[in-house]
């Protein structure tokens, strides 16, 4: 490529706005790659925190809707079941500052190990929380968060029920993840029958199933099972369990994918700016070049190339870069990092370091076609009279 | 320099090197139609060094840009060294161009961000020549123009007769039949134009160049073997000794 030197150094004529037009560019892409990274991003997410063989039954109107707590023993007697546990929102506030930022449920003690196995509750801390009326499991996270250990007493007032308790901590769920508080449903039912109530209905029914293969069969059979009953379940996997709770992310993702596309369209405007202000400020030079005989398509494909030269090394230096950092940040925090939550698992791939290479290709060639045809394709004799 | 003088040996001697029969050149501007040249016929020997001269507007630029293959005519025929310019397209004609016309400019001929000798190159980056090739022939249309020592500067570093001095070396480094100037001394102090004038008068003398140039300067009138008048459009005549443009190059006068 004998052109390429006449290239490089009209690249380098000026090398602020050359220096200013690569960063945007760089920069640009930079975030595309990092937007790229969130639907994928979303969908490890919810792997690590969601199990597939995992599945939840809950009121088909919906979770502020209550189920009755027989359904959680006939859920239990379907063939396939390996575990299921009833779940009861508690709402608890601590009595003094209201807000907390942990979720806290009654739930069945005796289950527990049958249908979250992957929580890795210690052995003995289960047992405490199987013999302690009073006793509360709390996720690490919370636990860290509080200042709070094993032994301590805590006391919630529910915004469900008209109750307030104090709990001890019996034990920890060691999952950075969760921030769940747990405590023995037997409690709340204690209470609220000292105020003449009987807890008869559950939340959630959390059911583990041995095998991933059965899920759809099983699920199937809990629908039918409490079809045309005063109320009817709907089940799915702890997975779209998730991801419906956390539809707002999908909204989110498409809003962020067209934020990509808007900046794309920007740094676009950007490097057409440069290309354009480059051309026109040369009209002398090029003249010159195609009286002495370069020809229009020599020109044109010159004028595209230096565009596409400076998108290409500046967009492929920004897709590096997040590719770097991302992968940096994953060694170091080892997959999970509190400060950065859902995104330490955002990892830019190769695939998405192409697209933020073909991004920067794509730019600098649109951005170069029109002042390049511009410069080409006037005849000759009508620019330079137009210069001298 | 090895001048390579295949197409002039090729063509009858009696053939000029260019022949303009009955040339004309309008533009239309809005409904007007402006005439830059009326009728114009000329014949100019190979190796001639050959002056147009006019007031501005008589159409001298637009006949250069016809014998050089940048414009076409709009009635007439062009023939520059046994090819007919009008039947050539935009893209032929800039190929052609590249192989047989050296051009020269008022000023600003050169490429600021490349060297004297990247600027000199610039015409072999369309041959097929290697690099060793393209550094070698254009070191010596350099030295022919005695800026070798300067190779490495910058348009900015040279003085105003040294970048047209450099042209001129990117205009013969092709080894074209024709060198066309625009005005190339209009913008140089007496000494400079006359290096310059020096220099295409050897090149015509010396390497048998044809040499068309266009200029106010009076005292041109010292270095070239004819001088063509036009005034609005037309050829009024030609001075110096007539025959002295279809004579052999090297029998021109001083
Ligand atoms: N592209 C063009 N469009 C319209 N008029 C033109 C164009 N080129 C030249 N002319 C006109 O043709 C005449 C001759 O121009 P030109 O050859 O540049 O004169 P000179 O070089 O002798 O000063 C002028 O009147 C000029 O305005
Ligand atoms: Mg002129």
């Amino acid at each position: 490529m004998k052109f390429l030197p006449l290239i490089l150094r009209n690249l380098a004529r000026n090398k602020l706005r050359t220096a200013l037009t690569g960063g945007a560019i760089g920069l640009a892409v930079l975030l595309v790659c990092f937007f790229l990274t969130m639907p994928a991003g979303i969908d490890v997410f919810l792997s690590q925190i969601a199990s597939n063989v995992r599945i939840s039954v809950h009121h088909k109107g919906g979770l502020v809707y209550q189920m009755p707590f027989a359904y959680v023993n006939k859920i239990r007697a379907v063939p396939g079941v390996v575990g299921a546990d009833g779940v009861t929102w508690f709402g608890g506030a601590f009595e003094e500052e209201g807000h907390v930022t942990f979720p806290s449920f009654a739930i069945e003690p005796e289950h527990v190990a049958a249908v979250w196995p992957d929580y890795r509750i210690d052995q003995i801390a289960l047992e405490r929380f199987r013999s302690h009326r009073d006793g509360a499991i709390v996720g690490r996270q919370t636990m860290e968060k509080y200042g709070w250990r094993v032994g301590q007493e805590v006391t919630l007032r529910s915004t469900v029920w008209p109750v307030a308790l104090t709990f001890r901590i019996v034990g920890e769920i060691p999952n950075a993840r969760a921030p769940l508080f747990w405590f023995q449903r037997e409690y709340l039912a204690q209470a609220m029958r000292a105020r003449g109530v009987s807890l008869d209905i559950v939340g959630i029914v959390w059911v583990r199933v041995a095998d991933p293969a059965l899920v759809d069969g099983v699920m199937a059979r809990f629908d039918a099972m409490f079809r045309n009953s005063a109320a009817e379940t709907s089940a799915e996997t702890e997975k779209s369990f998730f991801t419906s709770f956390f539809g707002s992310l999908q909204g989110f993702v498409t809003i962020i994918l067209l934020v990509t596309g808007l900046v794309a369209l920007c740094v676009l405007c950007i490097a057409a700016n440069t290309a354009s202000m480059a051309v026109r400020e040369r009209a002398r030079e090029i003249a010159i070049l195609r009286a002495i005989g370069f020809g229009r398509r020599l020109i044109f494909t010159t004028l595209v190339a230096e565009s596409t030269i400076l998108a290409t090394l500046a967009g492929g230096s920004g897709a590096l870069l997040t590719y770097a950092f991302t992968a940096a940040v994953k060694t170091t925090t080892g997959g999970w990092n509190t400060e950065l939550g859902p995104l330490s698992g955002f990892l830019v791939s190769p695939g998405i370091v192409a697209q933020g290479v073909g991004l920067a290709v794509v730019v600098g060639l649109v951005a170069g076609i029109a002042p390049a045809y511009g410069a080409a394709r006037k005849p000759v004799a009508t620019t330079l009279r137009e210069i001298f | 320099m090895s001048p390579c003088r295949e197409q002039t040996r090729r063509r009858p001697v009696a053939e000029p090197l260019i022949t303009l029969r009955d040339v004309s050149r309008w533009y239309r501007r809005g409904v007007d139609v402006v005439h830059a040249l009326e009728h114009v016929s000329l014949a100019i020997e190979g190796g001639v060094f050959a002056a147009l001269m006019g007031p501005s507007g008589s159409g001298k630029s637009t006949l250069l840009n016809l014998l050089s293959g940048i414009d076409r005519p709009s009635a007439g025929e062009v023939w520059v060294a046994g090819r007919r310019l009008n039947d050539l397209s935009e893209d032929e004609l800039a190929h052609w161009r590249s192989r047989h016309v050296g051009l020269i400019f008022q000023s600003y001929n050169l490429i600021p961000v490349l060297s004297a000798q990247e600027n000199v190159e610039l015409p072999l980056l369309l041959t097929a020549f290697g690099r060793g090739e393209r550094t070698r022939r254009a070191a010596t249309a350099l030295r022919v123009v005695d800026l070798a020592p300067r190779a490495r500067h910058v348009p900015s570093e040279l003085s105003g007769g040294e970048q047209q001095r450099v042209a001129i070396a990117r205009a013969i480094v092709a080894d074209p039949d024709l060198i066309i100037a625009d005005e190339p001394t209009g913008d140089l102090d007496a000494r400079s134009a006359d290096e310059v004038l020096a220099i295409l008068r050897d090149l015509s003398r010396e390497l048998a160049k044809t040499v068309v140039m266009v200029t106010h300067d009076p005292r041109a009138r010292r270095w070239v073997d004819v001088v063509f008048h036009l005034d609005k459009g037309v050829l009024l005549g030609t001075e110096g000794n007539d025959a002295l443009a279809r004579a052999p190059a090297h029998g021109g006068v001083t």
